[in-house]
């Protein structure tokens, strides 16, 4: 599993939110400020915390924590 | 761990901006704190014009620029349309001007076509870049400085080059002629920073492919660096003179103990011809018109002697501009160096091999850039690397000069080729047709997309399913206009949409979007007259348009007003124009020809 405080914390450094502001319920349509430059933005953060490639179908469609979480979660399972 | 917004002080958040393993989030992060808090000396505003994606650009110009102690505001512009953006940019008061178009995009994959094409079309299309960039560099030459990135490759070449190395190089010469008749234009060579990079960790496909955005964090990070290099970080700095220690800095050993035969500059040992090499890289400075000091601890006589006896020197005591030459200290020796020069202190740079005389530097006059000359010889070269980029990455040297006038006189030669003498002449060679078609359902799926994808240019940003596009061509009080944008180059396909809804003798401009491929070349003024004919063979009298502002659609914010159409206040939605039909006069597009389907 994913260490979540990490993703939290990527996730409020990207989007300018504070880390409290994040939680399973967070998605694009909650987060004003996670528009699409951002989400590039933190697909690639994401990418780089997590040591993980996200798959170009994956990266487009992860518009909330849980999705994040979970393809995250795929990705690093041994 | 990545720390959360806002918790960097000043000293931590530069901190993260100088590690260079530093990650993404946390220099987001640093660079925001960084900005909030720090006193910084100097600010400036930049604009960056790309044909591709590159907002992520912004965040490392900002990191290389707060560096330097630069607070930067970026400003993006649109999807290559350098000519718009330097209006906007203008207005906006933007001191530095980022250029970079993308060669692949010339026409849409031209890395693989420029290899197919026969050569009348590749002249064609060259004679079009020239004149485009002849354009928008005059449109430029207000900007304080001008970086414009040079054309590169996305794709790898073959061993020993393919036929699109060799385009790429001829279009990269003609951009260069161009920008050599421009005193402000600095050229970027991108092939190099993708060498740099590596090219495999340069470029990010996915995101090329989906949206335009090709290059990896990593590449935007040294491109950053560079801008701020070849800006003089963004102007707030301006290295006129070099000033060097002798011992252990001009040669190895100390001439007091040594004597002139037992100092190291033989080309032929080690280390000896380090500093030989040292030698000849501060005299190739000095001839590209950098100010040579000297500044050592040592008798004058002797070190003239030597540097005009020895058979191995390469500098000359006449290469020497200001020598302090004594046994006084050099924070001293160094303020009568600018002094006597009439520089400000900080056009100095101060080498030296002592921590010593270099942490007495850095503390008391720190507007002075000091190196200190490492213990281990072989790693004098790449500090020497890094002096030479400071005076030369930003230009200006002879050799600089004489290039310029080489480039001035080629691109004299050539001004028959491609000479536009404004924009609409510009846009009259490009034989634009526009082809407007109404309610074609064999595009539907490709309106859909469009209103998807718009941001830039779409007045009211509402987005349509194929089914939604669908059901409002069959409906009798809507309309959906699709307009298909060819130049003499081929096609560019379905770029623009319209809706407009009938309601009770009103002409609703429901949606109006356009692909930012093709803005800045009046499209959008094409349509209205076709509008407008239509609305009143369907009994209306009164035009109606709306403006709903996006985070995205600011350029279109006055477009109604621009139109002509009496703005009549906000309606909750936006902001609602409109105008009689009868006293509509749509906007005269004579570079375009349009034709209904």
């Amino acid at each position: 599993m994913i260490d979540e405080d990490a993703l939290k914390g990527v996730m409020a450094a990207v989007l300018r939110v504070p880390a409290t502001e994040i939680g399973p319920e967070a998605s694009t349509d909650t987060l004003p400020s996670w528009d699409s430059l951002r989400h590039m933005n933190l697909i690639l953060a994401l990418e780089q915390e997590f040591g993980v490639s996200i798959p170009d179908e994956d990266a487009a469609n992860l518009s909330s924590y849980a999705l994040i979480k979970l393809v995250l979660n795929e990705l690093t399972a041994d | 761990m990545t720390p959360a917004p806002g918790v960097n002080s000043v000293a931590d958040g530069m901190g993260i901006l100088a590690d260079p393993a530093a990650s993404l989030a946390s220099l987001m992060g640093a660079v925001e704190d960084v900005e909030a808090h720090a006193v910084l000396p100097f600010a400036a505003h930049v604009g960056v014009s790309a044909g591709a994606s590159v907002d992520l650009l912004s965040l490392f110009l900002r990191r290389h620029a707060l560096q330097s102690g630069v607070r930067l505001r970026v400003t993006m512009g649109n999807f290559d349309d350098p000519l718009g953006d330097i209006a906007r940019f203008t207005e906006a008061g933007v001191d530095v001007l980022v250029l970079a178009p993308l060669f692949d995009t010339l026409e849409p994959a031209f890395e693989a076509r420029a290899g197919m094409m026969a050569e009348a079309d590749l002249a064609a299309r060259e004679a079009e870049m020239r004149g485009r960039w002849r354009l928008v560099l005059n449109a430029a030459s207000g900007f304080r400085q001008v970086v414009l990135c040079d054309f590169h490759r996305i794709t790898a070449s073959v061993p020993g080059g393919d036929r699109t190395d060799v385009v790429l190089d001829r279009f990269n010469q003609a951009l260069a002629q161009e920008a050599a008749a421009f005193a402000n234009v600095r050229r970027l060579d991108m092939s190099a920073i993708i060498a740099e990079v590596g090219r495999p960790s340069a470029f990010d496909l996915r995101f090329y492919l989906r949206s335009t955005a090709p290059y990896s964090p990593a590449l935007l990070n040294v491109l950053g660096r560079q801008v701020a290099a070849a800006s003089r970080a963004y102007g707030s700095r301006f290295h006129k003179a070099l000033v060097l220690d002798c011992d252990n800095t001009l040669w190895g050993g100390i001439l007091g103990e040594d004597l002139a035969e037992g100092v190291r500059i033989s080309p032929f040992d080690y280390p000896g011809n380090v500093f030989w090499r040292a030698q000849t890289e501060f005299v190739a400075l000095q001839r590209q018109g950098v100010l040579l000091c000297l500044c050592s601890k040592n008798d004058a006589d002797a070190v003239d002697a030597l540097l005009d006896t020895h058979p191995d020197m390469v500098l000359k005591s006449s290469d020497v501009i200001v020598k302090q030459v004594n046994w006084d200290d050099k924070v001293g020796n160094l303020r009568l160096i600018a002094h006597t020069l009439n520089i400000g202190l900080d056009s100095l740079v101060f080498v030296d091999d002592s921590a010593f005389e270099c942490e007495a530097v850095r503390s008391q006059i720190p507007e002075v850039t000091v190196f200190q000359v490492p213990s281990n010889p072989a790693e004098y070269l790449s500090v020497i690397a890094k002096i030479k980029d400071l005076f030369l990455a930003a230009g200006g040297g002879n050799d600089d000069v004489d290039k310029t006038q080489q480039y001035r006189q080629r691109a004299a030669a050539l001004e028959s080729v491609a000479a536009f003498g404004s924009h609409e002449d510009y846009l009259i060679s490009l034989d634009l047709t526009v082809t407007i078609s109404r309610d074609d359902p064999g595009r539907a799926a490709r309106i859909s997309q469009l209103s998807q994808k718009s941001n830039q240019f779409n007045l009211t940003t509402l987005r349509y399913t194929p089914e939604d596009i669908a059901r409002l061509m069959n409906d009798p009080a809507t309309t959906v206009y699709a307009l298909d944008v060819a130049d003499r180059f081929g096609p560019a396909g379905t770029t623009g949409v319209v809706v407009v809804r009938r309601d009770a003798q009103v002409a609703t401009i429901e949606s109006l979007l356009m692909s930012c491929r093709v803005l800045g070349r009046g499209i959008e003024q094409s349509l209205w007259a076709t509008i407008a004919e239509d609305a009143l063979a369907e009994g209306c009298v009164l035009l109606r348009g709306v403006y709903r502002p996006t985070p995205k659609n600011g350029q279109a914010a006055d477009f109604y007003d621009r139109l002509g159409l009496t703005p009549r206040g906000d309606a909750g939605s936006g902001q609602v124009y409109d105008t009689a039909l009868a006293a509509f006069i749509p906007p005269s597009t004579p570079w375009i020809k349009v034709l209904h389907d």
